[in-house]
């Protein structure tokens, strides 16, 4: 399963990183992009089965990230995690009608992280 | 400025310092900041936009900021790395988003952080809109999180 995290701050990438290996998923399936533009190349060159994605980035914020690989015929229905420090309700549902699969609110439970990767591996 | 729009942002500093991070801490009484520039050495801010205007901005002493970044990222750090910066910039993300479930008035949207180090530089808090601080003590060192928000007279 490969999962691509894509956040600016290099700490939380780590942190998710930490995460997803304690969770039992290999390094190499580990894929990391600082912001939206960086992510969309990952995704055109390797399949990514998840994408964990913060919301405030520099260059393509998440949510444009989210727009832009949903117009992918490979990513229709890819599931996409938000991880975002953004708490509003108003922000939660703009991320739902843009594609986002799931909405984690920073700072993010480790527990509750491995809860929604593993809904997803049971439906793979 | 009432308290409904301070608690939030006090509300989401205790919650990311004492409940995620596990820092002991508690806040003291907030007061209006007439002399907002001077802060500690290392102060993250995140602009407030949308249908207000403002800004958020934490401020630690240097030793509080190692001590902050090195519980966050689960490893000791000895100096002012860009790691620490980092994280310190991710923090503010943090407590100005979670303020946001709260702050049910304004549809907010939070700019990119940026991290000061050192004393040289100002920052640009929104002009006629006062500063308000909350002061934080800890167990590794106390903290200030500052918050200027244009709001309803």
């Amino acid at each position: 399963m490969n999962v691509l995290i894509i956040d600016d701050a290099m700490v939380m990438r780590n942190i998710h990183k930490n995460i997803l290996l304690e969770f039992g998923l290999p390094d190499s399936s580990l894929y990391e992009a600082p912001d939206g533009k960086a992510a969309l190349q990952i995704a055109t060159s390797s399949a990514i089965d998840l994408f964990l994605v913060d919301w405030n980035m520099p260059e393509l914020s998440g949510l444009d990230f989210v727009k832009a690989v949903r117009a992918m015929d490979t990513y229709k229905a890819t599931p996409i995690i938000m991880v975002t420090s953004e708490a509003a309700k108003y922000n939660v549902l703009e991320a739902i009608e843009a594609g986002v699969t799931n909405y984690i609110v920073k700072p993010i439970k480790a527990e509750l992280l491995k809860d929604k990767l593993e809904k997803y591996m049971l439906g793979r | 400025m009432k308290a409904k729009y301070i608690n939030p942002f006090l509300t989401a500093s205790m919650n990311l310092f004492k409940n995620y991070l596990g820092v002991d801490c508690t806040s003291g009484a907030p007061f209006l900041n007439t002399d907002p520039q001077n802060l500690e050495e290392v102060t993250g801010i995140i602009g407030l936009a949308g249908e207000t205007v403002g800004a958020v901005v934490l401020s630690f002493e240097r030793e509080t900021a190692m001590g902050v970044a090195s519980k966050m990222a689960g490893k000791q750090y000895f100096n002012l790395s860009n790691e620490v910066i980092d994280i310190v910039g991710e923090l503010v993300n943090i407590v100005a988003g979670n303020a946001k479930k709260d702050l049910l008035e304004f549809r907010i949207s939070i700019s990119l952080p940026g991290v000061l180090v050192g004393s040289g530089s100002k920052i640009k808090w929104p002009t006629g809109v006062p500063v308000i601080t909350i002061p934080f003590d800890s167990d590794l060192g106390p903290f200030s999180v500052n918050v200027s928000l244009r709001v309803p007279e």
